[in-house]
């Protein structure tokens, strides 16, 4: 992936920039990524960093409440944001010349945002729908917080990034303050900009409207200390359904770490596509599942391997499982194919392709690269990480991050729905 | 600002009558296709809903000499994603592919949809697996209310159900029903192939021909769906007792892809609940934190469409949020947007609109698109000048006619018991249970 074009700065208060000109659309993917997520957070103020994320709408010295979102769309623009465990990133998509307002919105509310007591009620019963929606009335929003709590015992990672329904209720307008002086300064920050802009234009402009703003004091390290898991782990949630489900889980490696290329290639061996080990054997020859799924999503931290099955109605959850652990057994112990292996890599090149089609998909893969990797070269770079895994990696990544003394799982218990 | 440049485009029309569009763009080494046919579940026949879909997901199980798995291993092996699904108004297969082995996939994408083999054990099994995925569906009540909405405003109507079918019908379909189905409505005068990316538009012409130059027609033509109408103001509740948050939609009746109201009517919406400044937005959200998320839109189809309001919220106050909702309609239709909203909304979607066709894939979808809803694909190049000609009282009155503000459905999955009291001031109100619409 050639990112060559890619201009690089960083201002004086530790703002990090940067840009990526394609000029074939009149368009421009704008992201801020800040170093902070549900892992910078403490027990008692769950679901700050997802909280507070909203609040970043709701007014700043320059821009009164409701203007943000407005002030952009009658620019020929849209915003967005999201919340993980590591970062929080707010997204804008624009017309060309939409520049530079959208560098006056964001500089202004990265350098004066209003919280008010108002807002953040508001938006705690915003949040509080959300939860409902995406945890409480959802079958793998309850398994999932049910299983990274069983996966980690002393790290952040142990809570929801959308936290405690308690703490969201108990956030206070202080706790908001001190995070946004904490995490939201120029020094834990960093912009990706892709599309119809001209870099020098750009940083300039950047310059004069970020530069300003003091660097901040330095960000306090999260809390680590996750001891190491002796034996399997098990917990089941009883909900009204009409079918059960099951979310198994491994601690897997951190961001930086080698192995992650080769869980990405384990993956995709595993259950992307038709021909996917798992879909193959679970779904069509043995039909004890009628979906299954692997979710490996990179983290700073030391994260979190899934195994997802959705089983028929009255299915026996023994022979499911069971039917996934032989199948890991198999890799772990005989590894797989030259021709999976192949597959893996020419599946894993065109989803790194797709990414790249967009101007979003290409600011996006550089924060994200900064972000878990240390460096915005290494989204491109991500093509020979995966080509450079043999299938001797993924035999023993198999075998040392899959063991079974390292299992976590939780089943839906289906409680009759009448 | 500059506006949307058309790719170069090659038209061509083979002599069995298949129409063949390749857009050759720059962009990363993938292509993109797309094989369409005119023959969606609007055709399902009384009894089997759920055929077009199952004809659709069972061909790539099967076709010409090769057997599913022979169709997987080829299609992943080389990096590509080839997958086919139903919608109302016609079958879509999709292909996206490394540029250099897309000749060698169009044959495959070829033969999966002019000679599928649907064999039988692969076919029963989708069968089964269709069903099972459906008692999953019926736990997320999101999708519920969406099923339960389309036969609650079409009733009787072909877009009246769920493309992906009824349990009870899908326990029914047989194999020869899909090959029935098949050979009636699939032929090459009901289809369009298009092609996007970074290829030899005279090649691919060429490899079409090579592939589909045979393909024979069907007896039958593609079947115009008649249009639909609005009915008095119903309200339906279907039953979750164990929810804490009730899914709502609140929708009538609309207006199809090729009305002339469709433009006024996409920047009302935006103004009215498709943005995220908009009133139903700051009303709803804003102003009194009663959900995550409110938004409207303009469904449209080839011969008709929905509008409709998706929300949710806790239970206890669903009744509000809907009222909300219904004064907000009034509103807008009595009193109608301001000239700086309609501003504001034309130029979002105007301003925007440029990142919507930015991947091969994308100019794929919307050139199908254009074929299968009937208005010309040349739309983009005028597409923000018609947005920002829009005037307030245009976008008023072409919203205004559609809203269901007396009329359409009024929808809630929930515990009966206490949405009942809640919802019975918006109409007479019935109860399903969650099996009805499965």
């Amino acid at each position: 992936m050639d990112l060559g074009p890619v201009v690089a700065h960083t201002l004086a208060n530790g703002l990090r920039v940067r840009v990526l000109p394609d000029r074939l659309v009149p368009a421009v993917s704008y992201y801020t990524f800040f170093g902070v997520g549900s892992r910078n957070e403490r027990p008692g103020i769950t679901g700050i960093s997802h909280l507070f994320e909203h609040m970043m709408f709701n007014g700043s010295e320059r821009y009164g409440p409701k203007e943000f979102d407005r002030v952009l769309e009658a620019h020929g623009g849209a915003s967005n944001a999201y919340t993980s465990n590591d970062v929080t990133a707010y997204h804008d998509d624009f017309a060309t010349d939409a520049l530079p307002v959208v560098i006056d919105l964001e500089s202004d509310r990265m350098r004066a945002l209003r919280i008010t007591v108002e807002a953040l009620d508001q938006e705690r019963s915003v949040v509080m729908e959300e939860r409902r929606l995406r945890t409480e009335n959802s079958h793998f929003g309850l398994l999932e917080e049910q299983l990274e709590s069983l996966v980690f015992q002393a790290h952040p990672y142990r809570w929801p990034v959308i936290g405690w329904m308690d703490d969201i209720a108990r956030i206070g307008r202080e706790d908001c303050l001190d995070f946004f002086r904490t995490y939201y300064a120029p020094g834990n920050a960093s912009i990706y900009v892709c599309g119809d802009v001209e870099p020098d234009d750009l940083l300039r402009r950047i310059e004069a409207a970020y530069g300003p703003i003091p660097a901040g004091p330095p960000v306090p390290a999260p809390i680590g200390g996750e001891p190491p898991q002796r034996g399997e782990r098990r917990a089941s949630i009883r909900h009204p359904a009409h079918a059960s489900a099951m979310l198994a889980g491994f601690r897997a490696p951190a961001a930086r770490e080698p192995d992650t290329a080769v869980l990405d290639v384990l993956q995709t061996c595993l259950a992307s596509g038709e021909g996917s080990r798992l879909r193959r054997s679970l779904v069509q020859e043995q039909e004890v599942a009628v979906s299954v799924g692997v979710g490996f999503t990179w983290r700073a931290d030391p994260g979190v391997f899934l195994l997802s099955m959705e089983l028929a109605p009255g299915a026996s959850q023994r022979k499911a499982e069971g039917a996934l652990w032989a199948e890991i057994d198999r890799v772990a112990s005989r590894g797989v194919a030259e021709r999976e292996l192949g597959r893996a890599r020419a599946l894993l090149r065109s989803s790194t392709l797709h990414e790249f089609s967009t101007r979003s998909g290409v600011a996006h893969a550089l924060g994200q690269a900064e972000a878990l990797l240390g460096d915005w070269r290494e989204a491109g770079r991500s093509l020979e990480r995966y080509q450079a895994v043999t299938r001797e990696d993924v035999r023993r990544a198999a075998r040392e991050w899959l063991a079974p003394s390292h299992r976590n799982v939780v089943w839906l218990d289906p409680e009759d729905v009448s | 600002m500059s506006g949307v440049v058309l790719p170069e485009m090659r038209e061509a029309r083979l002599g069995n009558g298949l129409r063949v569009v390749v857009a050759r763009r720059p962009g990363v080494p993938l292509a993109a296709a797309r094989l369409a046919v005119r023959a969606g579940s609007a055709l399902d026949p009384q009894g089997a809903f759920g055929l077009a879909h199952l004809v659709a997901i069972s061909a790539r199980r099967g076709a010409g000499r090769r057997s599913g798995r022979a169709i997987d291993d080829l299609v992943e092996s080389l990096g590509a994603n080839l997958a086919g699904g139903a919608e109302e108004d016609a079958s879509v297969h999709g292909l996206s592919a490394p540029v250099e082995v897309l000749p060698r996939l169009l044959e495959v994408l070829a033969a999966v949809v002019a000679r599928p083999t649907f064999p039988v054990a692969e076919f029963e099994r989708l069968r089964r697996s269709e069903r099972a995925e459906l008692a999953h569906d019926a736990d997320e009540a999101s999708t519920v209310a969406d099923r339960a909405l389309l036969e609650a405003v079409y009733a009787g109507h072909p877009y009246g159900h769920p493309v992906e079918g009824r349990g009870q019908d899908l326990g029914k379909i047989r194999r020869r029903d899909a090959e029935a189905f098949h050979g009636r409505w699939f032929g090459p005068g009901a289809a369009l192939l298009v092609v996007s990316g970074p290829v030899d538009p005279g090649a691919t012409v060429e490899e079409a021909e090579r592939r589909l130059g045979a393909w024979k027609p069907a007896p039958a033509k593609p079947a115009e769906i008649p249009s639909a109408t609005r009915r008095p103001r119903s309200v339906v509740i279907v039953d979750k007792p164990d929810a804490s948050q009730v899914q709502i939609r609140i929708a009538g009746v609309a207006i199809p892809r090729r009305s002339p109201d469709y433009f006024p009517a996409l920047v009302g919406n935006t103004v009215l609940g498709g943005g995220f400044t908009s009133r139903l937005v700051e009303a709803i959200r804003v102003n009194r934190g009663l959900t995550y998320g409110v938004r409207s839109r303009f469904a449209v189809g080839r011969c008709t469409g929905i509008f409709s309001i998706s929300s949710f919220t806790k239970n206890e106050t669903a009744g509000e949020l809907i009222e909300v909702a219904l004064e907000e309609m009034a509103r807008f239709a009595t009193s109608g947007p301001t000239g700086e909203e309609i501003s504001r909304g034309a130029s979002y979607l105007a301003g925007l609109f440029p990142l919507s066709l930015e991947t091969h894939d994308q100019w794929a979808d919307r050139i199908a698109d254009a074929w299968i809803y009937g208005y010309e694909v040349d739309e983009v190049r005028g597409y923000q000048e018609r947005i920002r000609a829009v005037t307030p009282e245009q976008a008023q009155a072409a919203t205004a006619r559609h809203l269901p503000i007396e009329d359409g459905v009024v929808l809630a999955v929930g515990p009966a018991g206490p949405l009942e009291q809640q919802l019975s001031r918006f109409g007479p109100v019935e109860v399903w249970p969650v099996r009805r619409v499965m």
